[in-house]
């Protein structure tokens, strides 16, 4: 499916592909344990949501280009084009998980089972979310640096970035705080693309290569752990890091990636979409920054809460996963390492011939290293460094060490509503829903009226008034005979 | 080979009464009349495909046989609903008297004579065959309302003969001859002459009664449901069909070359039993007089589909009077089923059958929904064909057709819950599936209505290949 839907070179054919991973998305996370239902009936409506939006713009671009074939549409950001534009973009935001369509990843990653997660959300419906969006950015649309379109994207990409890290931050459980970060990550690739610029297009599509790599580490050493101990609360486990080893090491390699860890694959990534941001506007890099603050200050706690620390009591006899699970956690773990080592060459030979003549130089991107810029992300990371070891010291707890922002007095009460879920699209949808619903089904009531007493009235009158006639003696029957043959005769007369 | 169709029932009859009763078991009589049927389809699908190619037009066996595409294909399903008919007496305890092999097998032959007689009068004579036949057949238990429908139905029959036989009488003043072809030649001659316009009108209205168009349908009902369960079955599957909408395509078309005032005595009637006949199965309770009124209801189909006189609408009409034969004739052995296992024909003391007579509510399903015309089953494309055919001539009355299919689906819906679904009433708790030849007879029908439906557009095909559309 997904690779029907990358290498699909016609609209409708895209859409084919498309709506085949919502169905296969909706079937995994029902598989997953009981009450997956409510999860994945969320899932469905969000995402097909977006996709609704997505089949409008692609019958809004097909109409405008007068053409499905996608190599042939290059369409101008005009009101109409815009209009397309923004309805495609949604569609792959959707897909993606972006703002405002991401709900309902934390709850699938509750839900849904381990291997799912590593794989679906987590990776490839990015993969394809951001392939699209580069598709029509690139491609599709006559796409500009600075246009309103591009701020516009820019802006939900920032807003994803820091709304879903300040959540993932006060996270208790694992896997809910992965796929936080997972709506994160995913706000720098649309930051990324949304610059127009060729190094923030080229950044959001090297992170999103490497958001694959670490992503799945992440959520393979979560299911780990959830494998070995039986939780992912991270009120309960604590000090794995001496009896499962190997899976501590990978969530390091994979964690200081995601961080940006200079010399990892995440790091160069999230210093090209750094650039590009910068060169546009630096209200959106400083967004950046923060944002890699908070993840870095997140994972510092995720990272203290689970494998250091004392050991708790009762997970005194967990022992590391079995060989089948450590491999592709050891080989995506080294896979971080490495892209960061090649880097040079992925992005030369894999990434900028997507942007084809866009780039004009024939530069590789990203060769010159802009050290002012290194040098302030590593300072971010020494600061979220030390935000961690003073909240430590504080709270005397990993896990704990991060509270203080959810207490910090402006901050606790945004949290206080958004634990509510009054951020929640889907439930503000579900108000709206309910309502239009009782106005539906008071319409709905009258039309069944209509069709169930007046209709079946007239039909039952009928009837009635037909049987009465019908229950006939056999005098009565010859009566009717004789006129019909007057009708019969009436009708010759006035044929002829 | 048109004298071999009526032969053979014929050839049966005298084999089964050469001896003494006591010297031939029912058992042998129900093998034969089967074999008699079973080669009469057989013969009947060979003429299908041999007459078929080329052309239309038929082939003239000897003077006064002929057999054409239409009335192969009426052979064919008489021969079918007649083995339908005898599988099912073999369960219902009515219809295993003696007399009962005899009289079908008079009737099979009595209407193999009229599906090929090409004049007016062995029309006349071989109508008559069959309808005497069927009073006997409907009464054959003499039981009180037995004799009563037989009887509403032969008083009803007897003023059709009067006024057919005065319009042949007419025919024959005007043409000098009663063969088809003379009398159409007379037809297209001389016009509207007060005779010809006379005969019209009479066989038009006699034809009517035979067919049980409103308002000449008082006897249908009675007759349907009073008759034995086998009986009810070829009489509602066939016999009615034949010595009425099959001598109307008939003499219609050939004879009375589409003459535009009987055309717009069938646009009229057809419409109108079309809705009364719908509107009163609606309120029925007894499952055998709802699917007598049904049957009025689809009637007026095929007569609208004749009324149009276009070889598509004619088509059409062929093609439902076929499907009609297998739908009503499947849910007449599904009321035979009921009626022998419940002993009942009510519909309110039924309930929660479907899990009780599994083949039976499913067959019944199939067969509601192919009469009301839900695809891909047969009785779609036969409605379909006419309801565009009559689109041409007027888009009104094709809408009003239309509307029509909504009531067919609700009545038998209604029919549906009351009798399939639903919690098992006092009575039918302990009702089992009927026997093993009924659930035989269902499975056939049930397999023509689906193969029909999907084989649909091949058969069209090959008619708009012999250039019959």
């Amino acid at each position: 499916m997904v690779n029907g839907a990358v290498l699909a070179n016609n609209l409708v054919v895209l859409l084919f592909f498309w709506e085949g991973i919502l169905a296969t998305l909706f079937a995994m996370i029902l598989l997953g344990r009981e009450g997956a239902y409510k999860t994945s009936v969320k899932a469905v409506v969000l995402v097909g949501l977006s996709d609704l939006c997505m089949m409008l713009g692609i019958g809004l671009t097909a109409h405008l280009a007068g053409t499905l074939a996608m190599d042939q549409i290059h369409l101008p950001l005009d009101s109409a084009g815009s209009a397309a534009f923004l309805l495609m973009m949604l569609g792959a935001l959707g897909k993606a998980g972006a703002m405002p369509f991401h709900s309902w990843i934390p709850d699938a990653a509750d839900d849904a089972p381990m291997p799912f997660m590593a794989l679906l959300p987590a990776a490839l419906e990015k993969l394809l979310g951001i392939y699209l969006l580069t598709r029509i950015c690139v491609d599709l649309f006559i796409f500009t640096p600075g246009s309103s379109m591009s701020l516009l994207l820019m802006t939900i990409g920032a807003a994803t970035i820091l709304f879903a890290v300040m959540m993932a931050l006060v996270q208790k459980d694992f896997k809910r705080l992965l796929s936080y970060h997972a709506i994160s990550q995913v706000g720098y690739m649309i930051l990324g693309i949304g610059t127009a610029l060729p190094v923030g297009i080229v950044g959001g599509l090297f992170h999103m290569f490497n958001h694959a790599t670490y992503k799945s580490c992440l959520f393979y050493t979560a299911g780990s752990v959830e494998r070995q101990t039986g939780t992912t609360n991270l009120k309960e486990i604590s000090g794995l890091g001496r009896q499962m080893p190997v899976t501590m090491v990978t969530f390091l390699v994979a964690a200081a990636s995601i961080s940006g860890f200079p010399f990892t694959n995440g790091f160069y990534s999230k210093e090209l979409i750094f650039d590009g941001a910068l060169q546009t506007n630096v209200v959106f890099y400083l967004a950046a920054l923060l944002g890699a603050f908070f993840t870095a200050v997140s994972f510092l706690k995720l990272g203290h809460a689970a494998f250091f620390g004392k050991p708790a009591k009762n997970l005194a006899h967990v022992k590391e996963s079995p060989l089948p699970m450590l491999i592709p956690m050891v080989v995506l773990a080294a896979a971080c390492l490495a892209i960061g080592f090649v880097r040079l060459d992925v992005i030369a030979n894999l990434l900028q011939p997507v942007l084809g003549q866009a780039t004009g130089t024939g530069e590789v991107i990203g060769a010159h290293t802009n050290w002012l810029l290194v040098g302030i992300s590593v300072g971010v990371l020494a600061l979220a460094a030390l935000d961690h070891f003073l909240g430590f010291r504080k709270t005397g707890s990993g896990l704990k060490a991060a509270d203080h922002f959810h207490d910090a007095p402006v901050l606790r009460d945004i949290y206080r509503l958004a634990e509510k879920k009054v951020f929640d699209p889907y439930h503000l949808g579900g108000y709206a829903v309910r309502g239009f619903a009782a106005v539906s089904l008071s319409v709905n009531n009258a039309i069944s009226w209509f069709y169930d007493v007046a209709v079946v009235g007239a039909v039952g009158f009928l009837s009635a008034q037909l049987h009465r006639a019908n229950n006939g003696t056999k005098t009565r029957s010859l009566g009717w005979a004789l006129i019909g043959v007057l009708i019969v005769a009436a009708i010759f007369a006035l044929s002829l | 080979m048109p004298l071999l169709m009526i032969g053979i029932p014929l050839l049966a009859v005298i084999l089964l009464n050469l001896g003494p009763r006591r010297w031939i078991s029912k058992q042998t009589a129900l093998y034969t009349a089967l074999a008699a049927t079973a080669l009469q389809m057989a013969l009947a699908a060979y003429m299908c495909f041999t007459v078929g190619i080329g052309s239309v037009s038929s082939i003239r066996f000897v003077e006064k046989l002929s057999v054409d595409l239409f009335s192969a294909v009426t052979l064919f399903t008489i021969g079918l609903v007649a083995m339908i008919s005898l599988l099912v007496s073999r369960d219902a305890s009515e219809g295993s008297r003696f007399s009962f092999f005899n009289l079908l097998l008079l009737i099979v032959a009595g209407m193999n004579g009229l599906v090929m007689v090409t004049d007016v009068f062995s029309l006349y004579v071989f109508m008559e065959t069959v309808s005497a036949a069927s009073f006997v057949l409907i009464a054959i238990n003499k039981r009180g309302q037995e004799l009563a429908g037989a009887f509403k139905y032969y008083m009803l029959s007897a003023v059709a003969t009067v006024l057919m036989l005065t319009a042949i009488c007419f025919l024959f003043l005007c043409a000098g001859s009663t063969g088809f072809a003379e009398v159409a030649a007379c037809v297209s001659a001389k016009g509207n002459s007060p005779t010809l316009i006379a005969a019209f009108l009479l066989f038009t209205s006699g034809l009517m009664i035979k067919c049980g168009m409103v308002p000449f349908h008082t006897w249908v009902p009675d007759a349907y449901s009073n008759a034995p369960a086998p009986v009810s079955v070829l009489l509602g599957g066939i016999v009615t069909k034949v010595s009425g909408v099959y001598v109307l395509m008939r003499v219609y078309r050939d004879v009375f070359l589409n003459n535009a005032a009987v055309g717009n005595v069938l646009f009229a009637l057809g419409i109108v039993s079309i809705l009364v006949g719908a509107l009163v199965a609606i309120g029925q309770d007894d499952f055998k007089r709802m699917l007598a009124y049904s049957s009025i209801s689809q009637l007026g189909y095929i007569v609208l589909g004749v009324a149009t006189g276009s070889p598509l609408g004619f088509v059409g009409a062929l093609f439902h009077f076929f499907n009609h034969a297998t739908f009503k004739s499947l849910l007449f052995v599904d009321a035979a089923a009921i009626e022998t296992q419940t002993g009942t024909r009510s519909m309110s003391h039924m309930g929660g059958l479907a899990k009780r007579m599994p083949y039976t509510g499913v067959s019944s399903i199939i067969a509601f929904l192919s009469t009301a015309g839900i695809p891909p089953l047969s009785g779609f494309w036969s409605k379909l064909l006419i309801v565009i055919a009559v689109w041409r001539v007027s888009p009104a009355l094709a809408m009003v057709a239309l509307a029509a299919s909504i009531l067919t689906l609700a009545y038998f819906l209604v029919m549906q819950r009351k009798v399939f679904f639903g919690k098992p009433t006092e009575e039918t708790r302990e009702v089992r599936e009927a026997g093993g030849n009924t659930v035989l007879a269902q499975v056939i029908l049930s397999a023509v209505n689906i193969l029909a439906g999907l084989a649909f557009p091949l058969l069209l095909f090959y008619l708009q290949g012999i250039g019959a559309l």
